[in-house]
C-alpha cells in the first residue's frame, strides 16, 4: 500500500514536472536514473555522484527504481519514462535480457540509453559505463596483497563459490598477476563461503590453523571480507595475518579502524554515478557519439572508451585514511 | 543387532575422522581454532535439536533458515538501538516462537502438509527481509559481542548453552511423558489419539519449540560478531535436516534421538575444516557431505526393509 502511494505520488510529480517543463519550453534536459533497487545504500551513493553531475550540467534528474531487486518493476518504470518522454535513461540492469526490450523501445522513440553497474544487451544501449573490468579488479587485489606482504609469503583466498562466473573470472586474473609478477608469493588454498559472512569466518579460522605460515587472506566476495576479519581478530592474529578484499566500506569500517583489515577494494560509486550522468547528457546533446575513443566528464577528466564500454578505470582502494568519507 | 546401531555407526565414523585428523593433520587440534569451530556450530546444534523434535513428530520445517535471518536482523536492530541483551534475548525467542506458532497453526490447526507450509513461510520471510533490508548489514555496538564477556568466556558460554539444551532435551525425550508423546504421534498419530494424546497439540507445540530454539540460536550467532548479515542462516535448514537424518532420526517419524543428531552434526561440520587441513580442494566438500547423507538414508532404507 505504501509503495503504491509513493509510486502514485512519484508519477504525479513526474507528470507535473514534465508538463511544466513543456509549458515553459524549458530546454532543460531530463535524464532518468534507474538503480537495481532504490533503497540500496550502494545505489544511493551512486545517486549522490549523479546529483552532483546534474547540478553541474543544469539538467533535471529523475530517480526511481524497484524497492526490491525486481526485473519486471524495472521494465514498468522504463515504460513510464518513455511515456513521459525523457531525454536520456541510465540503467543498472537487474536482468540483462529482460530490460532490453523496453530499452530498445526507448531508443526507437529517440531516447538515449546508457547502462551502468550491470549491462543490458549491447544493442539496447549506446554505451555501458563499466565500473571495473575483471582484469582491473584482479590486478588491484593482487597488487595490494603484494604491497602488504612486500611480495613474499603465503596467502589464501575466500570466494563466494567455486563456480560463480564473476568469481572465477576475478580469480583467473589474480592468479595470472601472481604468476607474472610475484614469484615469491604462494596461493595455498581457495575456499568458498557461499556468500555468507558466518561461513567465511569458519573458513578463515580453519585456513589459519591449517596453514601456520599464512600471511594474508584475500576475500573476493563482499561478505567474505568482514567474515575473514572477525576470524583473524578472534584468533588474536591481527596484523600477523592481513586481510584484503573486495567489499563495501560500511561492512568493513570497524575492522579497518581496528587494523585487522588493511584495504577494501571497490570502485568509487559516486564517480560511477557522476560519469554515467555526464555520458547520458553528452549523448542526448550529441557531443558523445558511438565510436568515440575517449570521453571527458567534467571535473573527473578523461576516460578511456573500449568499444562501447566507458571505463571508470582502476578500482578504488578504501583504507584507514579515506574509508569514513564513504557511506554505503 | 543393537538397537542403537545407527547412532553408534555415526559416532564410529566421527571417531574415525577425528583419529585420521590426529594422524595426518595434528594442527587440527589447536585449542583456539577448535573452540571457535565448536562455537560456530553451537547455534546450529540448537536448531538441530528443534529439527529432531519436528522430524520425530513426522513433520518437517524448512523455514528455519529464514526464521533465523529474520530474528537475527530484528534482534540486531534492537541491540543496535541500545536495548540490553538480556531483554533482546527473550524477545528474540518469543519472535521465533511466534513464527513457529504460525507454521504450527497452519500444519496442526488447518492440517496442511508441513513441507508446503514451511516452504511458503521460508520464501515469504526471506523475500520480505530482502525487501526491507536490501542486504544491508546491521552494525551493532561492540559491547554486544559475547554478551559483554571476554572472548573465551563467551565462546564457552555458547558451547555450554547448546550442550545444556541438548542434554536436557535428550533426557526429556526419553524420560518425560511429553517427550514420549512426540514419538507416539510420529509413529502413529491415530494410535496416539486413541491413547489419549492430542496429536494436533503435540504437532503445534513442536513447531513452537523449533521456532523458539531458532530464536535462541539466532541470538547465539549474532553475539559472535559485531555485525548481522541479513543472509545469515541461508541454507541452515539443509544443514540441520542433514545432521538429524545422518544422526539416525527417521524422516518417516517416530524413531531416532538427539544424541545421534548431535553426532551427525559434528560429523558434517568436520568435513570443511578437515579438507582445509588436509589441503584437499574445496570441490569435494559438498560431494562428501552429500555422500554421507546418502549413506545414512540407504542405511535407514535397508534397516526398515529388514524389519518388514
Amino acid at each position: 500500500m505504501k509503495s503504491l502511494l509513493t509510486r502514485l505520488g512519484l508519477a504525479a510529480a513526474l507528470l507535473l514536472g514534465s508538463v511544466s517543463g513543456v509549458r515553459a519550453a524549458d530546454p532543460k534536459l531530463v535524464v532518468a536514473f534507474l538503480p537495481k533497487s532504490k533503497g540500496n545504500a550502494y545505489f544511493i551513493s551512486c545517486k549522490a555522484g549523479a546529483d552532483k553531475a546534474a547540478k553541474e550540467l543544469g539538467i533535471e534528474l529523475l530517480f526511481d527504481g524497484p524497492t526490491d531487486s525486481n526485473a519486471a518493476k524495472q521494465n514498468e518504470i522504463v515504460e513510464n519514462w518513455i511515456t513521459l518522454g525523457v531525454d536520456a535513461i541510465a540503467v543498472a540492469a537487474e536482468n540483462k535480457e529482460g530490460i532490453s526490450t523496453a530499452l530498445r523501445k526507448a531508443q526507437k522513440q529517440g531516447i538515449k540509453v546508457v547502462t551502468y553497474d550491470a549491462d543490458s544487451m549491447p544493442d539496447a544501449r549506446s554505451f555501458f559505463v563499466n565500473q571495473a573490468t575483471p582484469e582491473g579488479i584482479g590486478q588491484t587485489l593482487m597488487d595490494e596483497a603484494a604491497r602488504l606482504l612486500k611480495a613474499e609469503g603465503e596467502f589464501a583466498m575466500i570466494t563466494a563459490s567455486l563456480t560463480a562466473a564473476n568469481q572465477r573470472e576475478w580469480q583467473k586474473h589474480i592468479e595470472a598477476r601472481l604468476k607474472e609478477k610475484y614469484p615469491k608469493m604462494k596461493l595455498v588454498a581457495v575456499r568458498p563461503c557461499d556468500d555468507l559472512k558466518d561461513k567465511a569466518q569458519s573458513e578463515a579460522t580453519a585456513l589459519m590453523s591449517a596453514n601456520p605460515n599464512l600471511k594474508l587472506i584475500m576475500a573476493i566476495c563482499s561478505p567474505g571480507v568482514p567474515g575473514a576479519a572477525e576470524a583473524v581478530k578472534q584468533a588474536g592474529k591481527t596484523g600477523k595475518v592481513k586481510v584484503v578484499g573486495l567489499g563495501l566500506p560500511n561492512e568493513n569500517k570497524r575492522y579497518v579502524h581496528e587494523g585487522v583489515t588493511d584495504s577494501v577494494i571497490l570502485w568509487n560509486t559516486g564517480d560511477l554515478g557522476y560519469l554515467t550522468i555526464h555520458a547520458a547528457v553528452s549523448l542526448a546533446k550529441g557531443t558523445l557519439k558511438p565510436g568515440a575513443k575517449s570521453y571527458t566528464a567534467g571535473k573527473l577528466g578523461s576516460f578511456t572508451i573500449a568499444g562501447d564500454n566507458i571505463l571508470l578505470g582502476k578500482p578504488f582502494i578504501f583504507n584507514k585514511g579515506n574509508i569514513d568519507q564513504f557511506n554505503f | 543387532m543393537n538397537r542403537y546401531f545407527r547412532e553408534l555407526s555415526v559416532v564410529g565414523a566421527l571417531g574415525a575422522v577425528l583419529i585420521a585428523m590426529a594422524v595426518f593433520a595434528p594442527a587440527f587440534y589447536q585449542p583456539q581454532p577448535l573452540l571457535s569451530l565448536l562455537t560456530r556450530e553451537a547455534p546450529t546444534l540448537v536448531v538441530a535439536c528443534g529439527m529432531a523434535l519436528v522430524i520425530i513428530c513426522r513433520q518437517i520445517d524448512i523455514s528455519v533458515g529464514s526464521m533465523f535471518s529474520v530474528v537475527s536482523v530484528c534482534a540486531g536492530l534492537l541491540a543496535a538501538r541500545g536495548w540490553p541483551l538480556l531483554l533482546v534475548l527473550p524477545v528474540a525467542m518469543l519472535l521465533g516462537a511466534l513464527l513457529g506458532a504460525f507454521n504450527g497453526f497452519l500444519v496442526a490447526g488447518l492440517r496442511l502438509p508441513s513441507i508446503v507450509v514451511t516452504l511458503a513461510t521460508m520464501v515469504a520471510l526471506r523475500q520480505g527481509l530482502n525487501m526491507v533490508r536490501q542486504g544491508e548489514f546491521v552494525n551493532m555496538p561492540d559491547a554486544v559481542q559475547w554478551f559483554g564477556l571476554s572472548q573465551s568466556a563467551g565462546q564457552w558460554l555458547m558451547v555450554a548453552i547448546a550442550l545444556a539444551l541438548l542434554v536436557a532435551l535428550g533426557l526429556a525425550m526419553r524420560h518425560v511423558a511429553a517427550g514420549r508423546f512426540v514419538y507416539a504421534v510420529g509413529t502413529d498419530a491415530e494410535a496416539a489419539r486413541l491413547a489419549g494424546i492430542q496429536p494436533q497439540l503435540v504437532t503445534f507445540l513442536v513447531f513452537v519449540f523449533i521456532g523458539a530454539f531458532t530464536g535462541l540460536a539466532a541470538m547465539m550467532n549474532i553475539v559472535q560478531s559485531p555485525q548481522v548479515q541479513p543472509l545469515s542462516g541461508m541454507g541452515l535448514e539443509l544443514k540441520v535436516i542433514a545432521a538429524v537424518v545422518v544422526g539416525g532420526v527417521a524422516i518417516s517419524g517416530g524413531r531416532g534421538n538427539l544424541w545421534g543428531a548431535f553426532a551427525g552434526l559434528l560429523l558434517l561440520a568436520c568435513v570443511a575444516p578437515a579438507l582445509t587441513h588436509l589441503h584437499i580442494e574445496a570441490y569435494w566438500e559438498k560431494a562428501i557431505q552429500g555422500g554421507i547423507i546418502l549413506l545414512a538414508v540407504v542405511a535407514d532404507g535397508v534397516r526398515s526393509r529388514k524389519q518388514n
